[in-house]
């Protein structure tokens, strides 16, 4: 009888413990049990704690509850940075020289006072630990005339910087603890700061959180920093679940997550008679581009100015629109709506059939030519693929053969990287909001040599990108970036599609939960 | 004898795991991409000196031959490198994971097994009957209906419209794991006397474990009725009915005995679907475990991870077979004298 007693202790286990999960779902699924714990599902795309390491949005999300940085934005705003740890600086007139006074009121989670080394030191570490952020440190030097005073100099006209220093790459760490435990701001950072690991177990910041734990995984936990020098944090312990956007509209629905950050246009419907949810809608900052390479040897035909017109005049754009979903906008430019420098919705560039198919006529007979996307990416609920499909069709009305060739982000990163694709279907996301960065649009540029584009065809537009970087005077800045994106247009290597619509979703109870272009969502707004 | 036969096996197993190093070395390294840059951002991406301290960093400046051996090397001394991605050791991401996984599989393979086996016994002994034609029927459901659909459709069914499990995870958010013991959160909560957490784990595996067994339900169901259907014909059967034991002895001792060789053949067999349905529950039931992992490893090109994820399932399934193989041998003592 071994079989059967065996087999009836599994039987009795499963029953049992049926029953007991038959008993008790209420304690286990509804998360207002702990009322002083916030869960925000996010898919992660989190990688370190370490803020000098950190680049990615997850990273961005977290990092901005612990680490404060110079200047921040204020709720929902993209466009103004506002006094954080410096309470007020200066510019010179060349905008090659900040002086930032710290307030004096500033400590650290273990108590100890935030002082101008510990800036000097962090950002110092960043520009040398040769990571994904340590650009933003190009050209730049920091100094501390005083434990009160940081100068950051640039060599060359920078009006960039005050957004730029809002980034959570650059946030302040404490310096004395960091390099206690293996970190360092020496010029071989790279290879000799070790502090990593700490870092991602410990806080050694001055935010209203500190970390409880640190999972790139499954889930980081953020409590609140006792010794905080600001209004004290909304919630004791907030979670961030990592999440697909599908069972983020499960959890979210199921009480399981009290915020979703992920979900599509495509998935809100089905929440929207929800009387338990909030859905609180923004545009995206994040714009999907198409190009045409504009280097000959690449393509002879998507190098001429008759195939881009063909491209340019030929895409339906408000179809495309319907691709992206509700709330989602064409860009006008390369700079997004929401920040400084972004071209009027008027600027938009409108299909034009006659022109499209005039520019088909003077191409003669040609090939079919490769549009080439990342098929396994989507974001905020929109596939490359769709995209790509749509723009097939619209290409192919006005006589334009178009071969998807679609692949791997991991693969079709290397050859958009490396510049050898005929027409290529991507994206870009904001490193910090100012319109600065998009001069990597321009010939020469990072993404304009992705696109094959080389100075030699439009000295124009590199002069115009060149005067755009180092124009301090604002309203003259905010002209030529005007003169630049419409410029970009016209020649129309890229074609700026749309800014994809975002939303936050949260429980009815909980405020402040509102998207923010520059953080994807701001924690320490949350509850307040 | 046995140890011989153990000591073969083992021995097998070593070359197999070697052999399976090498393929995935190759089969990664001859895919379009580079992994150093992979996870770099667009402007460190164009650092020549960023990308050389990342090739750098991972030994992939090296050789493709010298990768490979400098892994063998590591390997031996227990070092499965560090990922690209997590940059944690491979090793601690796999313990990680792994149990996660593991305890997945697990009660996915005994629900199975008491399901699948116990309607197979049903099904034989009331064959060509309504209870049979029904039983039929779910065995077909089980074996045809995707996995991902019945994962979703469970999910909305006792999640969403009813909050009666939990809609994904391993553990309500914010709550500690217990102390590691196996890794399986439902024993180290037991171990750890933590009987609320053990509910809040045991809550979250029943749903996913549930799904993921549902094709091994359908299968063991329809090899145990028609293995049970053969044996019951036969004359030792007979025998035992005639000489007056009772009806269950007979089934389980006499009758299921003897079927049970076909059905832990296909139990072995089943493990292999099972593990490639672990990838699709686990990213419905956002589980954290060895699938999810598997998945973006590979997507980020993260050769170190992506070999010891290999390994790991091969050591598995080379595992299962060693098991299966000795269960023949104590079911069927003529096996084992063989």
């Amino acid at each position: 009888m071994r079989i059967s007693r065996g087999g009836a202790f599994v039987a009795a286990v499963i029953a049992g413990a049926l029953v007991l999960t038959g008993c008790t779902p209420a304690d286990t699924a509804a998360p207002d049990t702990v009322k002083d714990t916030l869960v925000l599902g996010k898919s992660f795309d989190l990688a370190t704690a370490d803020p000098a390491r950190s680049f990615e949005t997850t990273g961005g999300i977290f990092g901005r509850a612990v680490y404060d940085t110079l200047l921040t934005f204020a709720k929902g705003d993209a466009t103004t940075p506002i006094p954080m740890v410096a309470e007020s600086y200066e510019v010179n007139e060349g905008a090659t020289e900040y002086t930032f006074a710290l307030r004096d009121d500033v400590v650290f989670s273990d108590g100890t006072p935030l002082t101008s080394a510990d800036v000097v030191f962090s950002f110092d570490r960043v520009k040398n630990i040769q990571g994904n952020g340590s650009f933003l440190m190009e050209g730049l030097s920091v100094t501390a005339p005083d434990e009160s005073t940081v100068v950051i100099t640039s060599e060359k006209p920078n009006t960039a910087i005050p957004a730029i220093i809002t980034a959570q790459t650059l946030g302040i760490v404490n310096s004395e603890v960091v390099k206690a435990n293996g970190g360092t701001d020496a010029e071989d950072a790279s290879t000799t700061d070790t502090a990593e690991e700490f870092l991602n177990t410990t806080s050694a910041g001055s935010g209203p959180y500190i970390i409880e734990t640190f999972n790139t995984e499954t889930e980081t936990v953020i409590v609140a920093n006792p010794n905080y020098w600001g209004e004290p944090a909304a919630y004791e312990k907030i979670v961030l679940k990592n999440a697909t956007a599908e069972n983020q509209l499960m959890d979210v629905q199921s009480g399981t997550i009290d915020i979703a950050l992920d979900l599509g246009s495509d998935q809100l419907p089905a929440i929207e008679s929800n009387p338990d949810l909030v859905i609180e809608s923004g545009i995206s900052p994040t714009i999907f581009f198409l190009f045409s390479n504009a280097n000959p040897e690449i393509s002879e035909i998507t190098s001429t100015q008759a195939f881009r017109d063909a491209v340019k005049y030929g895409l339906d754009y408000d179809g495309l629109l319907e691709i992206a979903g509700d709330g989602s906008e064409q860009v006008a430019g390369v700079v997004p709506s929401v920040f400084f420098g972004a071209l009027k919705p008027a600027d938009v560039t409108v299909r034009d059939l006659d022109k499209a198919k005039a520019a088909v006529a003077e191409l003669g007979d040609i090939d079919p030519i490769e549009l080439e996307y990342p098929s396994d990416f989507s974001v905020a609920g929109i596939s490359f693929g769709a995209v790509a499909e749509r723009i097939q069709a619209n290409l192919k009305e006005v006589g334009l053969e178009i071969t998807l060739a679609p692949s791997p982000i991991s693969t079709a990163l290397d050859s958009y990287r490396g510049g050898t694709e005929e027409m290529g279907l991507w994206l870009w996301n904001p490193d910090y909001p100012d319109p600065a960065d998009y001069l990597v649009f321009a010939p020469d540029n990072i993404v304009g040599l992705r696109a094959g584009w080389t100075g030699g065809s439009h000295p124009e537009l590199v002069e115009l990108s060149d005067q755009a970087a180092i124009t301090t005077d604002e309203a003259e800045r905010e002209a030529i970036f005007r003169e630049y994106q419409l410029a970009m247009n016209e020649v129309g290597v890229f074609a700026p599609l749309f800014q994809p619509a975002a939303s936050v979703v949260a429980g009815k109870d909980i405020e402040g939960a509102v998207f923010s272009a520059v953080f994807g969502i701001d924690l320490t707004y949350i509850g307040k | 004898m046995l140890f011989r036969f153990i000591l073969s096996r083992l021995g097998s197993a070593a070359i197999l795991s070697v052999g399976i190093i090498f393929v995935s070395f190759i089969l990664t390294a001859l895919l379009p991409g580079d992994a150093a840059t992979s996870r770099l951002g667009e402007r460190a991406a164009a650092d020549p000196e960023i990308v050389a301290a990342m090739r750098t960093r991972y030994g992939l400046d090296q050789p493709l031959y010298m990768q490979f051996f400098i892994y063998l090397g590591n390997l031996l001394r227990g070092d499965l490198g560090t990922s690209i991605r997590t940059q944690n050791p491979v090793l601690s991401d796999l313990a990680q994971f792994g149990p996660a996984s593991a305890e997945l599989a697990i009660a996915a393979t005994l629900i199975a097994i008491v399901m699948g086996v116990g309607f197979g016994i049903i099904a034989s002994l009331r064959a060509n009957g309504i209870v049979d034609q029904v039983l039929r029927v779910v065995s077909l459901g089980g074996v045809s209906i995707p996995i991902f659909w019945l994962a979703l459709i469970a999910v909305y069914l006792f999640s969403t419209v009813n909050r009666i499990f939990p809609s994904s995870g391993r553990l309500n958010p914010g709550e500690t794991p217990p102390p590691q013991i196996t890794g399986m959160y439902t024993f180290d909560a037991l171990a750890a006397g933590n009987w609320p957490l053990f509910v809040s784990a045991f809550t979250h595996l029943i749903l996913p474990a549930l799904v993921l067994s549902a094709p091994m339900i359908g299968l063991l169901l329809r090899f145990t009725r028609s293995s049970m259907l053969e044996v019951l014909g036969n004359e030792y059967v007979r025998a035992a009915e005639a000489k007056g034991l009772p009806r269950h002895t007979v089934v389980l001792r006499h009758v299921l005995r003897g079927a049970l060789v076909p059905v832990i053949t296909v139990l072995g067999t089943a493990f292999a679907s099972l593990l490639a349905g672990t990838v699709l529950v686990e990213q419905i039931f956002g589980w954290p475990g060895i699938g999810a992992y598997a998945f973006r490893s590979a997507s980020n090109l993260d050769l170190p991870a992506i070999v010891g994820v290999t390994l790991f399932v091969a050591l598995v399934y080379i595992t299962v077979n060693l098991i299966v193989d000795f269960l023949y041998g104590v079911i069927d003592p003529r096996i084992r004298r063989a």
